[in-house]
Formats: structure tokens, C-alpha cells, sequence
């Protein structure tokens, strides 16, 4: 989220889409139920009716795949009507930037298709530069290769008439949606959009973000309290987790992962793109720090100068080659992967093709899997369908604590870093994931003290986080915000070897700091364990950022890109709901993203130390066009890999040419076949969570939500001769599984193209382990694992099933 | 000062969390139940379950709706099912909240009469006749806590507070909505001091959402001739209804 | 830790009146009355979380028993987290359900090659045996060049993937004993 909770409340329009927060983030609504009793307007569009639509003020339906479609004809809407917020587009946006003479669109490519290597070559993707290399920019906007015209040349064509063919929603439902939404461009009011996997679970689901990223920069929603791009996190600590770059691709603080190509360090300090524009911060220009502080925290004295701060001891990949969830399994499945951990999670109901997963656990020759109950995965040998004396892999199945008995903390949705507290002990011989990791490196270290292949990161690792021979998490929380590892003079403040850096203004690139994440530098520092604050007032601007309760990556900043909040001159877009504000030379409200001085001073005039608000960003501007994903600039609807649809309405391009496709046996599918007439789509159930692991075994909640169940229409219903409460069988072109139907008015067939399109719906929390009937299965036996461009998520939100009466 | 509770229903979001609430705070086992079609479970209200969230899918007006309404005891003003029992030691309305109790000692009694006297169809039965519903979390009340199922709402959908606060609240909310939906109403709020708020005919929502002599039993009309003063006024409420 | 509570509503005089009201109605109602007001929470141990379910990052309360067992005898949300005000949905009220749940795994279990049952086995154990199995397979797979050439150092036949359910400092140390490994193949709840 770049916003927070409850900042919803601050909301004008909320847009729920992709995501049903009423049933998977319930106490989200506590603060939506506050701004709509405020006169905020709620939409909700989703395939299905759900807890959520019936708490909006409008629903609109939508085929499962087709949230381009549906948001580009909102783009349209925007420019057609002259809806935009002028000055912000202008000042804020890259609107006006140049684009490269040679970038062009063509019926659902853009320029730079390599068809044979299905991919594209990014090089016109790029903005015209002036002779000191800085963007070229039109500030009336009248140049054809402005980024503003090009956005309106490229979503002529999501006219009303066809984006309604292609989603199914109607023509007055869309113009509904569009205009409420697009009433947030005025100055004072503000708009957001809630959104989880309903968009990223696609093979355009980075593009689904992107388009209403691009209606926010139109309207002027993003940094102003009640606006912003908010991703509603599924898990507790996802954020966290993500944040300590526990993905391939990225180390902890969002930093790139090297791969071979960048053999030296200085190589790697030297990647980034540098901006000439002086009004430009270029944030990440400060990466090197961050990156040798980085290295500093993992090897502690053993990393210096003379071995490249431990380096070359660093993984690396190889270049442009995935090493994403469907490309681990997939390599499994292969028999390429020998040992495996599966910690905290069960792959073997979450992940997409689920059969293709459960086939995999068997290559395996063996398995660690830490969890709190016997779940699908650790117990995978003696799944359905599989023979335990046919399965090699040796299981370890390790007893961790609840998050009750130990003590930590998790970062939510809103960035949020909170302080757990440990309540009773450990039941029976469990144990905190910390204790298990500790013990486990320990003995590692134990063991390549007798020898070993390369030894020295495992020997020279620091670590030290234990006290009593407990994990003791407070060591490892200020690593994290780092230390100084000598004393250090920065600017005119001096600093003491061992004192908790302030924050990550004072990190160094010479190997002075020792810092294990720089975003959360800041959050346990010699004040103490910022996390832990509970502080119940609010800040002078009374929006609701509670400043000293808990703390917020990064400087404890609670709304991101809040200096577009204000005009030029540092005054507030909305002066009820201020963000920050310039008053008497300084900035005041919530911790500004970079504490320059306002575009504009007192007198009128540039001010020459101003910079630019998106501070993440190359040029300083957010991105309408955007030139750094793998699958366009602009989004373009492409229909799901699986699809009702003999064609893509909107160009002869199908589907995604770039999406991410497997090819072992496993990995089938079925478009257009009469087979699997019907869309699929999965989601989650208010009582269980994720696949259910830690939901199934608890009896009141499944008292609450007991079987696994198919959701679909009263016509689908007839249709099938199949009624309400009976077990149905659900097939696609990679499983089956038996479950109860749900017939019910809260689905609706749908006219795709004139054409009767029914979808049903399935949950994803149910597995064979437990109830212990071992009936009620996971919906992602039926999923597919392609997955999106960039992110590689695999898009189980649209494929195509059957249903049949058993 | 008596207690009451104002259940707004259109802030509802049937996560039932007050369903779990409930079951934690006083210990009660989950049942084990099967999906009917339908997310409402457990089917009905028994003597371990003493709040189920009521989810109905109405199309109103061209529109679809889902209902939700959290059935719980309404801790009646006059108590048909105290009258009924006859004995304080088994049936007692605590003073202070005005919370109407059942005890151990319910299961003297003739259940059925007591159970077919609730104008609601609350109480249950456990296998010995013991009689068991919402006791308004008086434990918690009486040391200053919020009732569990008002406590974990999100929404304000469960309020809860002295009886003079809770009307006042209730109106508020019925004149917020009462523009847009006509057919607003608060449920019985003279004689309970369980206020519900609907936006459309309470019976869509459920069956006994508002007082009901529809099943002819000589007790239960006995029964509401006691606790709504005079009849016709109980009459020409189920009637709008 | 710090719990500075609370808001509570008022109940004027009531804690006091709950237990003299016995006598007016003319028969002693005590025990039981007594009994049901009576907090079970009264003598416990109070400390805060976060609940572990979904990001919204709602406050509870956990009570924990100060006498025999020391296990849970209540969770309920936090009315001072700013986020929840004492909110919880069906999953965050049934927190106590999770950890006082006769289905959690107790101990480390162990299946060997082709075995048809669990078996359980110690931590000394258990901790040895994976991390001999650790370094057999990622001495025996460690690539030190690629096929272009270029030091990796790293390993590909061993994967991780796990877990938005670890706190912060424990995701922080397993990713940094991945990453000394020389794991790429690192994913979690975040990828799918």
C-alpha cells in the first residue's frame, strides 16, 4: 500500500477491484464503513457478487481476465472528458515527456517484437533526451509523441461498445464506474483503489496494476491522504518477508539480485541509471550504500574492503533466467532439484497445477517442511493417488510455535512494522522458526569446519543472534536498522562505534555502517524498538497517521509520495485532508519524501533546490509510460491463456505474447473447448486462510465454512440439472475434484460478444489432510502454471473448467 | 443503568467475527456441520451456539441484495420466556444490565414451554433439558468490557451501551437511511433491548426477525399478550411486516 | 512491554452492584451469579500481538494462565491498536483455537525413503541429520561458473521456498543462511 488502513476513511470513492476486502481483509471495512458514512461512494467490480458488493453503493460484474479492458475504457473516459488534474499530470507526470520517434503500437504489439525469441527488444521504449541528457519534455502537450497524446492514441480504441463486449459488463454499468470514479480528479477530493490477487493472479497482472496507476496519476490520487495504489497484502508478514528479499530476485530492501554478468562489486555499485536532471533525486542513485552495508551485515569483520565485502561469496544468477515459484517447480518436476525446504508454506494446495507440484515433492530426494499441523505437503507421500513405497524422498517435518509464544514483528499491508509479544511457551516441544533457523545454520558452520565446497560464506557468516541459546529476535531487529561498525563523522554529526544508525541518510559505502535492510533503517535505533510504540494521538493534520504508533518503512513515512499532495508551491491540493504542507520554510504533516524545498518558492520562481516528487523514479515523475516492464509501456488487454473467446477483441494478438509458458507433460491447457465450457476463477473464504493450513484444523472455523464448494449461477444450475448443496465434479484440463454446489443468484451468466459466457468459482483453502474425510480438495488442481511477464505469478484467476452432476 | 444493543444491519458484513467471538469467550464447541448451499452455518442456533449470522440473497427492487442479520437473544424488555419459567433460580433478569439469564437449573423445567413462549425462537436444549442462549456476556458487562460479539465488529454493525444511549443511536441511524430507504425500520425497539435496524421487510432478513405469533401456540400467545401492551399494537407491527 | 489501556465502556458503579443485587430479589442467586461474573481472564498474563492471518495487522490481547499449564485461556482484539479498535474477524476471534489446538504438531517426525508412517525423532537429531543432508547436496551440485563463464557460486539442485508466516528477523537470518548456501532458487507466499 503506499497509503495505509485507515487512511481509507479519508477516501472520496473507493475502488474495490480484484480484491474483496469485506470477506479477506474484514477489518479493512471498519474504515471504509467510516469514510462511506462520510459520503464516500464504494464500488465493487468482481465476477462474482460477494460480502463486499453488498456493502457498496455500486456493483458491476465482470468477465474473470478483463480488467484492462474495463480500466483502459476508463482511461479513455478521463481524456476524452478532460477529467485529468492539469497542473498534477503536468508537473507531477511524465505526460509530457517526449517518447522515442521510433516507439510505435500495432494491432497488440509494440515495437521491438522479437517473435522468435518472444520477447521484446526495450530500446525505443525510451524517452527523447535534450544535450545535457535530460528528458525532452512538451508542456502544452500537443506533440503526437508526448507521452499524454500517445496514452489517448493507444485506448481510442476501449470505446464503450467494445470494452463492454469483451468484459461482458454493461454499457450504463461501465459509464456508471467511470464517472463516479473519474469525479476524483477534482483538487479536493480523492480516490483509491483496494486491490490482492484478483489482479496480480493473471498473465497481465503487473499491466492490471499498471493501468490504474495511470488512472491515479491522471486523477491526481496519488500521495494525497485517501488516494494511492493499495495492494491488500494476503498474509501477516508477506510484506516483511518481501521487504527481507526472500524471492530470487531481490535481496533485502528491494535490491536487485547480481547475476554473473556483474562479477565485481564496483559493477554492481555502478548499475544504476543516473539522471541529469538536476531536479531530479534519483533515489536509488544512493543503492551503493545500501549494498555494501548489506554485505557488511551478512559477514560482519570477515567483510572488507581488500575481499570486496565478501562479494564474490554472494549467489548469482544467470542472466535473465527466472528462478520463480514456476520455474522451482517446474525444475522439480524435472528432477533437477534434489532438496527442498518448505517453510511456512504447503505448495502443494497453493501452488498453481497443484498436481504438477505434488509430482514434483516425489523427485525430490529430500524435504524439510516446518509448519505448525501435518499439512498437504509435508505429508505429500501419502497423498490420493500416491503409494508411500513408491516415494524415495526422506521427510522432515519440524513443530514451529505459534506467533503467540514467541516474539518478533510482522509489517502490514501499510507498512506498517508491529512488535509481537510473547504470551505462553511453546506448546510441547515446538518451536520459534528463529530457534530452528539458528540451530540449523550453527550446525552447518559445524559441519564445513571439517570441509566442504567453498566454504567461506557458510564459515564467515555472521552469526550472533542468539542470547541464553535462544534466537533472540531484538539482535537481529538492530541489524536490520543497522549500526555503525566504527566512529563516523557524517556531515556535522558524529557518530560511536556500535550506535544504532538514525536512520538511511547515514549509510555509508565505505564498510563503516553494518546495515541488514536499509528500508528499515530507522526502526529500532538508540531510542529504542520503534515498533513497539503505542502512542494513541494523532499528528496535527488529524488524518489518521497515528506518527508514533508502531513505525512505517521507510522513515516512518505513512503515506508514499506524498509531495504530490501539494501544488508547486508546497500547499495542499486538499486542505481538510492535508498530507504535508510548506509553512515557515519547512515541511510539516507526515515525514516528506525528501525534505527540498516546494517546485516553486514564495516568490513565484523556481526554486533551483527543489526536486521532483517520485523520488524512486529515473526522472522524478510518475510513470504513465512506463518503459521498464517486459510486456509493454502501456497496457493492452490480452485475453487469459484459458478463455470462452475465439479471438481478442481488441488486436489479432490473442493472448500475452509475452507471458511466462511451461512445457513438460504436466503443463496443459484447453482454450475454446467444448470440453471446458465454463470460466474458472478461485479466490478465498472469509473463515479459512490461504490453503487453509493453519484454518482447516481448527473446528470453529470449520463449523463455519466446512467443505469445499463450487460457486455458480441459478441458470448454470438449470442448465446442468444441478441443484443447490449437491456434490458436483469440477474438471479442467489438469484435474478434477468433488465439491459441493453453491447456486446462487450472487453469479450471473454474462453476453461476451453476444454470446452466453457462464463462470463459476471456486475457493482455494481446502486439501486432503484436512477435515480428515480427506475429500474436500484444493482448487489448484485445476489451475494452470503460466504466469505473468514480469512477475512470473501464476494466473489462476481465469482458466476454463467443467461441472458436472456426479 | 440497563444495558441494550443496537444491531445495525446496514453495516453488516456477515464476517462473523461476533459468531466465533461468541464461541470463544464462553468456551462452547464448535458443531460439526456440512455446506448446505449455502456460506450461513451452523444451520441454526443450539445450545452451543448462541449467535448465528442470518445470510439471505433477495433481489429488491431489480437489485440483488445480501441480507445479513446477526440472530441473537433479545433480551426482551418483559421476558416471555422468565414469565414461562416461573422460577428465578432457573430464569432471572440481572437488575443491573437487564440481562435475561438462563442457569443450570433450567433443566427442571419444561423446556418446550419455555422455548415456545420466545417470540424469537432462541432458546435450545442441551440432551438433559437444560436451556442455554446469549447471557449478554454479563461477565464481561459487569467488569466494564464490551459484550465479545460487540467488541470484535468492525464495523458498528453490534453496539452496545446503556439502553437511553442505544435508542438514541438507533434513531439516528434509521433517520441517516430512512431518505434512501423507505422501508427502514428498527425492530420492535420498545420491547427489547436488542434494537435491529433493516433497510427492507425484516422478514426477508429472517424469519424471526421481528415478534411472531404466525406459529398458533396457546403459550407463545399467551405470552406476547404479556409482553406487548395491548396486542393490537404487536398485530399491526407484524401486519407492516 | 507496554499495555496502556483502556477504553473500555463505563459501566457506572456496575462491577460493585453486579454481586449486591443477590440479596434484593429475596433468594440467594450467589454461586452462580458469582460464578458468571467472575472474568476468566482476571488472573491471567496479558501481552499484545498482531494477529497472523491477513496484512490488515489488527491488535489483540492474549491472556495467558499464571497458574498450572501457563496456556491460553482468551484472545480478543486490542481496543487501544488504532487499526482495529478491538476488532477481529471470524479468523482473528478464533485465534485461541489456534494455539490451544490438539491437532499441532508436537514434535520433529521423520519418514525415511519409501517408510509408510511417521516417526518422531529429537531436534539433536533431527537439526544433524538436514544439515548433513544440506551439505551432501550442495557439495555435490555446486556450480562455482556458468556455462558463459562467470562465477556464480551457487547451487540449484536445493530450493526454499517459505515464508510470509516468519516475523522479520527470523525471514532476515533465513535469508541470509540461503543466500551463504548459495540458494537461488529462493521464493515465497509472495510469488503465487
Amino acid at each position: 500500500m503506499t497509503n495505509h488502513w485507515i487512511d481509507l476513511k479519508n477516501s472520496d470513492c473507493i475502488l474495490i477491484m480484484g480484491s474483496n476486502a469485506a470477506e479477506n481483509h474484514p477489518i479493512s471495512f471498519k474504515w471504509i464503513t467510516e469514510a462511506q458514512k462520510n459520503g464516500a461512494k464504494v464500488i465493487n467490480v468482481d465476477p462474482r457478487f460477494t460480502r463486499t458488493s453488498s456493502k457498496s453503493d455500486i456493483y458491476a460484474p465482470l468477465r474473470s481476465g478483463t480488467d484492462i479492458a474495463f480500466l483502459g475504457g476508463m482511461i479513455k473516459f478521463i481524456l476524452d472528458n478532460k477529467l485529468i488534474a492539469e497542473e498534477y499530470v503536468l508537473n507531477y507526470t511524465n505526460a509530457s515527456f517526449l517518447v522515442n520517434k521510433d516507439y510505435s503500437f500495432n494491432d497488440g504489439l509494440f515495437s521491438g517484437w522479437d517473435a522468435k525469441a518472444k520477447k521484446y527488444d526495450r530500446s525505443t521504449w525510451t524517452f527523447q533526451l535534450d544535450a545535457n541528457g535530460v528528458p525532452l519534455r512538451d508542456l502544452m502537450m500537443k506533440d503526437n509523441l508526448c507521452v499524454i497524446n500517445l496514452l489517448k492514441k493507444h485506448y481510442d480504441r476501449y470505446n464503450l461498445k467494445q470494452v463492454s463486449k469483451i468484459t461482458g459488463t454493461s454499457e450504463a454499468e461501465l459509464l456508471e464506474v467511470y464517472k463516479t470514479y473519474a469525479a476524483t480528479g477534482a483538487n479536493d477530493k480523492a480516490g483509491t483503489i483496494m486491490y490482492a490477487m484478483g489482479w496480480t493472479q493473471h498473465t497481465v497482472g503487473v499491466q492490471n496494476i499498471r493501468t490504474m496507476s495511470i488512472i491515479q496519476l491522471l486523477l491526481g490520487n496519488m500521495g494525497i491522504a485517501g488516494g494511492g495504489v493499495n495492494a491488500l497484502r494476503g498474509e501477516s508478514n508477506v510484506q516483511g518477508s518481501t521487504d527481507q528479499g526472500l524471492l530470487f530476485h531481490i535481496w533485502p530492501g528491494y535490491i536487485p539480485s547480481p547475476n554473473g554478468k556483474i562479477a565485481k562489486l564496483e559493477d554492481m555499485l555502478k548499475r544504476r541509471a543516473q539522471s541529469k536532471d538536476p531536479l531530479s533525486l534519483n533515489w536509488w542513485q544512493n543503492e551503493p550504500k545500501y549494498i555494501v552495508s548489506f554485505l557488511k551485515s551478512l559477514f560482519g569483520d570477515k567483510a572488507s574492503a581488500e575481499n570486496e565485502f565478501g562479494y564474490p561469496w554472494m549467489p548469482k544468477l544467470d542472466e535473465g533466467k527466472p528462478y520463480s515459484w514456476l520455474d522451482l517447480f517446474d525444475e522439480m518436476y524435472k528432477g533437477s532439484i534434489k532438496g527442498f525446504f518448505a517453510w511456512g508454506m504447503n505448495p502443494a494446495c497453493s501452488g498453481s497445477n497443484a498436481t504438477k507440484v505434488r509430482k514434483a515433492l516425489a523427485n525430490l530426494e529430500w524435504m524439510v517442511n516446518v509448519n505448525l499441523f501435518d499439512n498437504e505437503t509435508g505429508s505429500f507421500w501419502k497423498g490420493p493417488e500416491t503409494i508411500p513405497e513408491n516415494v524415495a524422498t526422506e521427510v522432515f517435518m519440524l513443530p514451529a510455535c505459534v506467533s503467540v509464544e514467541k516474539e518478533g514483528s510482522i509489517s502490514n499491508s501499510g507498512r506498517w512494522m508491529q512488535w509481537r509479544y510473547a504470551g505462553p511457551k511453546p506448546l510441547g516441544n515446538s518451536l520459534p522458526d528463529g530457534d530452528i533457523i539458528m540451530e540449523l545454520g550453527l550446525k552447518l558452520k559445524e559441519l564445513y569446519k571439517e570441509g566442504g565446497v567453498f566454504p567461506d560464506p557458510i564459515l564467515n557468516l555472521k552469526w550472533d543472534y542468539m542470547a541464553d541459546h535462544k534466537f533472540d529476535p531484538h539482535k537481529v531487529a538492530k541489524q536490520i536498522n543497522g549500526f555503525f561498525v566504527k566512529d563516523v563523522k557524517v556531515g556535522d554529526q558524529e557518530f560511536k562505534m556500535g550506535s544504532q544508525v538514525p536512520s538511511f541518510a547515514f549509510l555509508q559505502n565505505d564498510g563503516s555502517t553494518s546495515c541488514g535492510n536499509w528500508v528499515y533503517a530507522g526502526s529500532y535505533t538508540d531510542k529504542g524498538n520503534m515498533s513497539a510504540r503505542r502512542k494513541q494521538e494523532d499528528a496535527p493534520n488529524k488524518i489518521g497517521l497515528y506518527p508514533e504508533f508502531a513505525w512505517a518503512w521507510p522513515v516512518n513515512r505513512r503515506i508514499i509520495y506524498n509531495r504530490a499532495a501539494v501544488d508547486p508551491k508546497g500547499q495542499p491540493y486538499d486542505a481538510k485532508r492535508w498530507v504535508i504542507q510548506w509553512k515557515d520554510g519547512k515541511w510539516i504533516g507526515d515525514v516528506p519524501d525528501g525534505g527540498q524545498p516546494p517546485l516553486v518558492g514564495p516568490d513565484g520562481q523556481p526554486d533551483p533546490k527543489a526536486k521532483h516528487p517520485f523520488i524512486m523514479t529515473v526522472h522524478g515523475l510518475g510513470q504513465i509510460f512506463g518503459p521498464g516492464l517486459n510486456d509493454g509501456p502501456f497496457p493492452e488487454h490480452y485475453e487469459p491463456l484459458e478463455c470462452p473467446v475465439e479471438k481478442n477483441f481488441m488486436s489479432s494478438q490473442f493472448t500475452s505474447p509475452t507471458a511466462a509458458h511451461y512445457g513438460t507433460s504436466a503443463d496443459t491447457f484447453a482454450t475454446c473447448d467444448p470440453r471446458y465450457p465454463y470460466v474458472g476463477t478461485t479466490y478465498r473464504v472469509s473463515e479459512h486462510w490461504q490453503t487453509g493450513l493453519l484454518t482447516r484444523p481448527q473446528p470453529w472455523l470449520m463449523e463455519l465454512q466446512p467443505q469445499m464448494f463450487v460457486e455458480m449461477s441459478e441458470e448454470l444450475g438449470a442448465l446442468k440439472g444441478i441443484r443447490n448443496g449437491e456434490r458436483v465434479k469440477v474438471s479442467s484440463a489438469r484435474g478434477s475434484l468433488e465439491c459441493t454446489a453453491v447456486v446462487t443468484k450472487r453469479f450471473k451468466p454474462m453476453k461476451i460478444a453476444g454470446t452466453v459466457v457462464h463462470q463459476v468459482g471456486m475457493p482455494y483453502n481446502y486439501g486432503w489432510r484436512w477435515p480428515t474425510s480427506g475429500k474436500e480438495e484444493s482448487a489448484n488442481l485445476l489451475t494452470p502454471s503460466v504466469g505473468d511477464p514480469n512477475t512470473r505469478i501464476p494466473e489462476t484467476k481465469a482458466f476454463m473448467v467443467n461441472v458436472t452432476k456426479l | 443503568m440497563s444495558k441494550a444493543f443496537f444491531v445495525d444491519t446496514t453495516v453488516c458484513t456477515a464476517c462473523r467475527g461476533c459468531q466465533v467471538a461468541c464461541k470463544q469467550w464462553h468456551n462452547l464447541p464448535a458443531e460439526l456441520t456440512t455446506n448446505r448451499g449455502t456460506n450461513e452455518n451452523p444451520p441454526d442456533l443450539s445450545f452451543d451456539t448462541y449467535k448465528v449470522v442470518r445470510m439471505r440473497e433477495e433481489v429488491i427492487q431489480k437489485k440483488l441484495n445480501w441480507l445479513f442479520f446477526p440472530e441473537q437473544c433479545r433480551h426482551c424488555l418483559s421476558p416471555p420466556c422468565l414469565d414461562t419459567a416461573g422460577d428465578p433460580r432457573a430464569v432471572y433478569k440481572d437488575e443491573v444490565t437487564g440481562a435475561v439469564i438462563y442457569t443450570a437449573e433450567t433443566r427442571f423445567l419444561n423446556a418446550d414451554d419455555i422455548i415456545s413462549s420466545c417470540p424469537y425462537n432462541i432458546p435450545r436444549k442441551s440432551a438433559d433439558g437444560t436451556l442455554a442462549k446469549c447471557d449478554m456476556c454479563n461477565d464481561r458487562v459487569h467488569n466494564g468490557m464490551m459484550p465479545s460479539c460487540v467488541q470484535t465488529c468492525p464495523t458498528g454493525a453490534m453496539n452496545f451501551g446503556d439502553e437511553k444511549e442505544m435508542k438514541e443511536l438507533a434513531q439516528k441511524r434509521l433517520n441517516d437511511v430512512k431518505s434512501r430507504y423507505p422501508e427502514a425500520k428498527l425492530l420492535d425497539a420498545e420491547d427489547v433491548r436488542v434494537i435491529y435496524l433493516t433497510l427492507y421487510d425484516p422478514k426477508l432478513y429472517f424469519k424471526y426477525a421481528v415478534a411472531s405469533n404466525s406459529d398458533v401456540n396457546l403459550t407463545r400467545q399467551l405470552a406476547l399478550k404479556k409482553m406487548f401492551r395491548p396486542l393490537t399494537a404487536i398485530a399491526s407491527r407484524v401486519l407492516q411486516a | 512491554m507496554e499495555v496502556t489501556r483502556r477504553d473500555f465502556i463505563k459501566i457506572t458503579g456496575a462491577t460493585a452492584a453486579g454481586l449486591a443485587v443477590s440479596g434484593s430479589l429475596g433468594f440467594d442467586l450467589s454461586p452462580v451469579k458469582a460464578h458468571a461474573q467472575m472474568l476468566k481472564t482476571k488472573y491471567a498474563k496479558e501481552t499484545t500481538t498482531i494477529c497472523c492471518y491477513c496484512a490488515v495487522g489488527c491488535g489483540a490481547i492474549v491472556h495467558t494462565s499464571k497458574k498450572g499449564d501457563g496456556r491460553v485461556i482468551n484472545i480478543e482484539g486490542d481496543p487501544d491498536h488504532v487499526i482495529n479498535r478491538g476488532a477481529l474477524c471470524s479468523k482473528g476471534a478464533a485465534l485461541a483455537g489456534l494455539v490451544e489446538n490438539e491437532n499441532r504438531l508436537l514434535n520433529p517426525m521423520y519418514r525415511a525413503p519409501y517408510a509408510t508412517e511417521w516417526k518422531e525423532v529429537t531436534w539433536d537429531w533431527a537439526i544433524d541429520r538436514i544439515a548433513r543432508r544440506v551439505k551432501a547436496t550442495r557439495d555435490a551440485s555446486f556450480t562455482a561458473t556458468n556455462a558463459a563463464g562467470q562465477t556464480v557460486n551457487r547451487t540449484t539442485a536445493i530450493a526454499s521456498v517459505g515464508s510470509a508466516a516468519l516475523d522479520n528477523e527470523e525471514c532476515w537470518i533465513y535469508q541470509a543462511m540461503l543466500r551463504a548456501l548459495g540458494l537461488v532458487y529462493i521464493e515465497h507466499q509472495a510469488r503465487i
